[in-house]
């Protein structure tokens, strides 16, 4: 253990005194025949301890476990809150972040994305066959949780709606089965977390169409152009060979307990 | 200072502010009714009609407004046919002299029938207690006259009771202003609701519950000063008798 902690510190040496030279993560990484992510290990589905086998699982994980076998390296997970999930990569404790890591320019100022993997939106939640299509919604009555991102959005995109604000997801729940609105809307995983608890559910449903999108990319330390190209690249593969849908299935698919139509496709947005 | 509100956000307040005052104006009147009635009932002369009004002014009383609040939003529209719900909210309006009437928000009857109905208990205990308040030697007196029970209740019970009962019903008027503020949790867009909203968008916080305070102050004081108009008046009318 002391020869391997030794050689890796040996190596480090070497990898920072070439790093003049070059500095190339990816051939570290092959090097060191380990990929360091991190991810979160309490936000399910995302990232979260399984209680039979005590490690991390879950759709992140996944892809970090795809990226490793595509390299051909070992796997290393590193748990992770959201505030530390910058410092990790600047401070080269990790090589990637796949922790739920939404695509924003505030962050791209410090970290490296690569292509979205995951999108997460805000969708509607109505009784079946109530909400087809976006153009429905100004003639609508929505309820929306106050205070929320959610409203102002719904607000600007569907200024015609009629949109009764409630304390909370619960409260709105309340008045869309009492039938005082007709639909009520949230962040599309919310949704669907919501809906697993409700005795009725098949009395339910949410259209596969948002209004608004976050993208979640893997983050990559700054400047490691042949690192995101492979990342990009890998993901790109995984979406054309089914493997994206399949890790997609595994969490959100029809049999799991938060069923949500897969509606965007790694590759649809750069 | 971030500087003062835009004027999208003052006229969301300014609405807000009108469903307030018509809230609170539309609640106290169907009150003032249904708690003159109550009063009556408790002095009715039938035992069981003073035990409804009694129990009636004990069980709304005694219960947070907030729930029963919920309780018409929520509990009331789950026991309703789906058909009434969905008349109730949708958009109604009626066509007076050319004007358009609107029916309105489905918040916003819940919010009157439970501003309403809360209100009337408080305000029948206040005219129970001005009824109460006139000396047993009033009734009496008016029968010595001659005067039937009704014409003794008319004429020499009521203006009394009234006097009485006055000062206490204008706060009771005042209290409803401030507690319409609680049907924001049921989603009406009431002054409460919009000032949170323009904080939500703004983040002005001190300026958007600042001009709510100052407008609920202004609200109130106006019923100050006509409680304080109201009593004068009847002063000078008793006066010049």
């Amino acid at each position: 253990m002391k020869s391997r902690t030794l050689a890796a510190w040996l190596l480090g040496l070497m990898v920072t005194v070439s790093g003049i030279a070059h500095a190339d993560r990816l051939d570290d990484i092959k090097e060191a025949g380990v990929l360091r992510v991190a991810t979160f290990d309490s936000n399910p589905p995302f990232g979260f301890v399984d209680p039979a086998t005590n490690h991390i699982v879950g759709l992140d994980v996944d892809y970090a476990k795809a990226l490793a076998d595509k390299l051909g390296v070992k796997l290393e997970l590193q748990p992770t809150n959201p505030a530390n999930r910058i410092p990790f990569l600047t401070s080269n404790k990790v090589d990637l972040v796949l922790a739920n890591f939404t695509i924003t320019d505030e962050r791209a100022k410090q970290v490296d994305f690569s292509i979205p993997y995951f999108s997460s939106g805000q969708q509607f939640l109505a009784k079946k066959g109530v909400l087809k299509s976006p153009d429905q919604i100004n003639s609508l009555r929505v309820g929306a949780d106050k205070g929320t991102t959610n409203e102002i959005t719904l607000r600007e995109k569907f200024p015609q709606a009629t949109i009764v604000a409630y304390d909370d997801t619960p409260f709105a729940f309340a008045a869309l089965r009492a039938g005082n609105v007709q639909a009520i809307t949230q962040d599309g995983p919310k949704l669907v977390g919501l809906l697993a608890s409700v005795p009725d559910k098949q009395n339910y449903e949410i259209p596969p169409f948002t209004i608004s999108n976050d993208y979640m990319g893997v983050g990559i330390p700054k400047g490691e152009t042949r690192l995101t190209a492979f990342v990009n690249e890998t993901l790109k593969g995984l979406e054309a060979d089914g493997s994206a849908g399949k890790i997609y299935n595994r969490w959100f698919g029809p049999q799991t307990k938060t069923p949500l139509v897969r509606i965007f496709k790694i590759g649809d947005k750069t | 200072m971030q500087g003062w509100l835009a004027p999208r956000y003052l006229m969301w307040l300014g609405q807000g502010f009108g469903v307030t005052v018509g809230l609170a104006l539309a609640a106290a009147v169907a009150a003032t009714a249904a708690g003159s009635a109550l009063a009556m009932a408790r002095h009715a002369r039938y035992r069981p009609v003073r035990y409804a009004a009694g129990a009636y002014v004990v069980a709304f009383r005694n219960t947070p407004l907030l729930v029963q609040l919920l309780f018409w939003y929520f509990g009331v529209a789950t026991l309703l046919p789906e058909a009434v719900m969905q008349w109730l909210n949708t958009p109604h309006s009626v066509h007076v002299a050319g004007l358009a009437v609107h029916w309105p928000s489905f918040e916003f009857v819940a919010g009157w029938l439970g501003l309403t109905c809360y209100s009337a208990a408080f305000i029948a205990e206040e005219f129970h207690a001005g009824l109460r308040g006139v000396p047993a030697g009033q009734h009496h007196a008016a029968a010595a006259l001659g005067l039937t029970p009704l014409q003794a209740f008319r004429y020499v019970v009521l203006p009394q009771a009234v006097r009485i009962s006055l000062p206490p019903l204008f706060g009771q008027y005042m209290n409803l202003v401030k507690n319409s503020s609680l049907t924001m949790a049921i989603g009406l867009a009431e002054l409460s609701y919009a000032a949170r909203q323009v904080e939500t968008e703004t983040f002005q916080t001190f300026a958007a519950f600042g001009v709510a305070t100052v407008l609920y102050i202004a609200a109130v004081a106006v019923i100050e000063a006509v409680s304080h108009v109201v009593a004068h008046r009847r002063d000078l009318s008793f006066a010049r008798r």
